[in-house]
């Protein structure tokens, strides 16, 4: 009750003030504040710098700026590439990839310097390579190039046992004169538009330095699945990108990167970029208005707030390759857990496996009110969830069944779980956020909501904690249920049928989901060429998305941005982890 | 005075052998993965929570860890923050300058305005001037302090650009993070006069001006409303009407004889509420985006950081302890009847 006060007036005050001090207020046609510097005010926090073990969009899009990739993609383009640090796309005509599809060389740039001045050299992107894949921490990309270059989606056995070995990797990845060559196991169409993001090339010399792996086999083993902080990546950075990092100010919970004046290409314009996290959406909206932010992360409830002023640039319907989905974890790790209640099914807590009985996971996606969190959360700029792949995707189905919010149905799947014990005791748990977003934050109370309205014995609390506490809890399989959402990594479908339904994928890993029918029908369908075929197994895995529901997507979400109308440059990618700012600059409207 | 203050200093190792039983009882209600946080310095040794029980002694005998949690507490070693990525002291040390120069900043107008209005609504009291000060005191206190800091800051930053949100601006806060600035103090005011630069120290003013105006309000509030009714009661008493009839002018009176002793239960509030300022002023720093340990405090409590937690009930109850401690000696200066009680 308290809760619903305080927003109430929250709501008032902001419509009060806002009136007195909104468009009205500022200026139009204002001068250009900071005119060299771009600051992009959102929330939570940074995981890591390293690029071999960041997954999340707010860590990548830093190592964006900071490093580089051998090839990436032509502006906003997906289905085109520019060569960065290689000085060719590969491709069959110019012979840089082999007749079998297997061979690809990259013949890397000359007079490419790191941000400590040394020279880039094949051996540091080859080491790059190698040490991308072999670091493979749980959760983490690696299996991004592990799977079309060595033919393994990990590189540990089911006992943790390091299975990669130093030979295969040399094998992989050579160094030939000035040339870095990725033989695969099998020919893997999307192997370019992976590189195109998944390339990224740091210094070997410094990484050793820094006491980081050294590059030779007899130190590998330390660094496979390493602790995040343990890498010398971690907090530092050394690219050969348009900006290079000034500082990751923790306590001012910003990380500011400065212009690399010796960069190979033309500098950028801006000569800073500075990163910030401010919690409170009216403050970030009220810097944005005043100019002191460029661009600002808002979610779709705030939107009004920002419509309408003539100085600020709403940029709506922007096409991007996301879904989002809530997860459940079948083999929760209840150790010292305090998301579990008591561990156990005794109306107090749920056991490690409660989400293993697919009625119960059924029963909370019945449970959950689509339309009204499509209304609350998007303010209905959405369409409902069909299936895994996102809309304009090879293998988006629109007649794919999905779920909708059915009380009835949800109480028969609950009624039937654990052999009714699940009705009869009841249970405790409670469904994480990361703190600040909006959409799931209203999707976490939509799900708690139509649960707990079934019995009065179901109890389920929402909670928010920082990204990457999130991030860590997820991997650790702590989160009962989780709510994440995924921007492709390369534009295939491929990229989410991995992830949110394969084993060894980033999500059901987290989850500790495997289905051995999915992981085939998975492996089958990125193997197909024949794109009817192709289309046909992805129908059958969006089916599966359904029938098993590991996870369950809430909303096809349509993406928009708000920035400054005196942003100039920017370009959306619809897999990009957040702003290139090379191309960035600012200039009066 | 001296006997008095010795007394009180006795008192406070018992005070924090209590409050440091009362935390570690309270942290024995969650289980010992969650308490293993307490007892590294670096996140990599969480990797292996198992052996950090067995050997930190977390599955011995409740004394047996009191004994060593206290070892690590008075060697200043309180545990990994995992919501400020850095050791719990490290991040206290981080964390509470901003809050104490806020505090300090903050202090002065309460103090002066409370005190001043307090006095001069009880001097004119049932007056125009009372019923102003009373629905100033009013409207502070209920009106929530986010709702003051949203106004506030919706008025002065939306609608007029004067002062912005946060601790410092773009460039200002460039430079305090540059080499060529020294932190003697971390208090960003202090530290931009220590190394000459004026306008930092302008800058970092008009970022204090509304959480302070915004705590001013809500906490000035209470002090007008106590001056209030204790210089009323004061000035009720026979030597106040005494020194009137023997012809003393009115603010002689009021500020000699009447203020000194109506001040006894101000000073302890003022007291309290310097050290409840201190210990984090979680929804102003939110809502002003300002980067002081009751922030810290919030978010570390919302991700259950238990290390963070213990470690910053832990110091804001030595706060408290001190804070008190200042109390009573003021509280002793002014009254005399309490030093020689």
């Amino acid at each position: 009750m308290m809760c619903v006060r305080k927003r109430t007036l929250l709501v008032l005050v902001i419509a009060l003030s806002l009136s007195l001090g909104g468009p009205a207020g500022v200026a139009t046609g204002q001068a250009v504040k900071n005119p060299d510097t771009f600051v992009s005010v959102s929330f939570g926090d940074w995981d890591t710098l390293d690029f071999a073990w960041a997954y999340d969009t707010s860590s990548q899009q830093v190592i964006f700026n900071i490093y580089e990739t051998l090839i990436a993609y032509d502006g906003s383009r997906v289905d085109r590439f520019v060569p960065r640090l290689a000085t060719e796309v590969p491709s069959a005509r110019n012979g840089l990839i082999s007749a079998d599809g297997r061979t690809y060389t990259f013949p890397i740039r000359q007079g490419v310097k790191f941000h400590d001045g040394t020279p880039l050299t094949a051996e540091d992107a080859a080491y790059s390579l190698r040490r991308f894949l072999m670091v493979d921490r749980d959760g983490g990309p690696s299996s991004l190039l592990l799977e079309p270059i060595l033919g393994m989606t990990k590189t540990r056995d089911d006992k943790g046992a390091l299975k990669l070995t130093f030979a295969d990797l040399e094998r992989a990845v050579q160094v030939k004169g000035n040339s870095v060559v990725v033989t695969l196991k099998e020919p893997f169409g999307p192997f370019l538009s992976i590189m195109a993001l998944w390339s990224s090339v740091g210094s070997k010399r410094w990484a050793a330095a820094n006491g980081d792996w050294d590059g030779t086999a007899a130190t590998m083993a330390r660094y496979n699945n390493l602790k995040k902080e343990s890498s010398a990546f971690f907090e530092k950075a050394n690219g050969t990108g348009p900006f290079k990092l000034e500082r990751w100010d923790r306590a001012g919970k910003q990380v500011i990167l400065a212009r690399n004046d010796g960069y190979w290409r033309e500098p950028a314009k801006l000569t800073r970029v500075v990163l910030r996290s401010v919690d409170e959406a009216a403050t970030r909206i009220l810097m944005l208005k005043a100019g002191d932010a460029d661009h600002i992360a808002i979610s779709r409830r705030e939107q009004p707030q920002v419509e309408g002023d003539p100085n600020i640039r709403l940029i709506d319907n922007l096409p991007w390759l996301r879904a989002d989905a809530f997860f459940f974890t079948v083999d929760i790790d209840i150790r010292g857990n305090p998301d579990v209640g008591s561990g156990r099914l005794d109306g107090a807590g749920v056991p490690a496996n409660f989400f293993s009985d697919i009625r119960v996971r059924r029963g909370f996606a019945y449970a959950f009110d689509y339309a009204t969190f499509l209304r609350d959360a998007f303010r209905n700029q959405g369409m409902p969830p069909k299936g895994v792949i996102p809309p304009g995707m090879l293998g988006f189905n629109p007649n794919q069944e999905y779920f909708s919010f059915s009380r009835e149905k949800a109480i028969a799947e609950l009624r039937e779980a654990w052999g009714g014990q699940v009705w009869e005791r009841g249970f405790r748990l409670n469904i994480l956020y990361n703190a600040g977003n909006v959409a799931r934050e209203l999707g976490a109370r939509v799900l708690k909501d139509g649960v707990e309205s079934l019995n009065p014995r179901f109890r389920v609390d929402t909670r928010g904690i920082t990204w990457a506490s999130y991030l860590a809890a997820m991997n650790d399989g702590k989160l009962p249920v989780f709510w994440v959402g995924w921007v492709a990594d390369y534009p295939d479908p491929h990229n989410f049928a991995f992830h949110f339904m394969h084993s060894d994928g980033t999500f059901p890993k987290s989850q500790r989901f495997k289905n051995d029918e999915v992981d085939r029908l998975v492996m089958a369908a990125i193997k197909e060429t024949r794109r009817a075929e192709r289309e046909k197994l992805y129908f059958q895995i969006n089916q599966k998305f359904y029938e098993l529901a590991p996870s369950v997507a809430p909303v096809h979400q349509v993406v928009f941005r708000v920035q400054r109308s005196w942003v100039r440059g920017w370009y959306n990618n619809p897999v990009f982890p957040g702003t290139y700012f090379y191309t960035v600059w600012k200039g009066a409207s | 005075m001296t006997a008095f203050i010795l007394r009180r200093l006795l008192l406070l190792p018992l005070v924090g052998i209590g409050v440091t039983l009362l935390i570690f009882g309270l942290l024995q209600l969650v289980s010992p993965q969650m308490r293993a946080s307490l007892y590294v310095t670096d996140p990599r040794q969480l990797r292996d929570i198992d052996s950090i029980i067995r050997e930190r002694g977390l599955d011995k005998p409740v004394h047996v860890q009191y004994v060593r949690w206290m070892g690590n507490v008075l060697r200043g070693d309180l545990g990994w923050s995992e919501t400020a990525k850095m050791p719990v002291a490290k991040a206290i040390a981080t964390f509470f300058p901003a809050t104490l120069e806020l505090t300090v900043f903050a202090v002065i107008p309460i103090l002066g305005l409370g005190i001043w209005l307090g006095t001069l609504s009880a001097v004119h009291r049932d007056r125009l001037l009372d019923h102003v000060s009373r629905f100033f005191s009013i409207s502070g206190t209920s009106m929530p302090t986010f709702v003051w800091g949203l106004l506030l800051l919706m008025l002065f930053y939306g609608a007029w650009q004067l002062f912005p949100p946060g601790r410092l601006s773009l460039e200002p806060s460039l430079y305090v993070l540059s080499p060529q600035f020294r932190p003697y103090t971390r208090l960003v005011t202090v530290d931009s006069l220590l190394n000459g630069q004026l306008w930092i120290f302008v800058d970092a003013l008009r970022h204090l001006a509304l959480p302070v105006l915004t705590l001013s309000l809500v906490s000035c509030a209470t002090l007008v409303r106590v001056t209030r009714s204790s210089m009323l009661e004061t000035l009720r008493q026979d030597y106040v009407r005494t020194a009137r009839a023997k012809g003393l002018e009115t603010p002689v009176v009021i500020n000699k004889h009447a203020r000194r002793n109506a001040m006894i239960p101000v000073v302890t509030l003022s007291a309290l509420l310097f050290v409840g300022l201190l210990n984090g002023v979680a929804i102003t720093e939110t809502v002003f985006g300002y980067p002081g340990i009751g922030l810290w405090g919030v978010n570390a409590a919302l991700q259950l950081d238990i290390a963070a937690v213990a470690g910053f009930a832990l110091f804001n109850a030595l706060l408290l302890v001190g804070g008190n401690l200042a109390a009573d000696v003021i509280y002793a200066y002014i009254d005399p009847r309490i030093r020689l009680r």
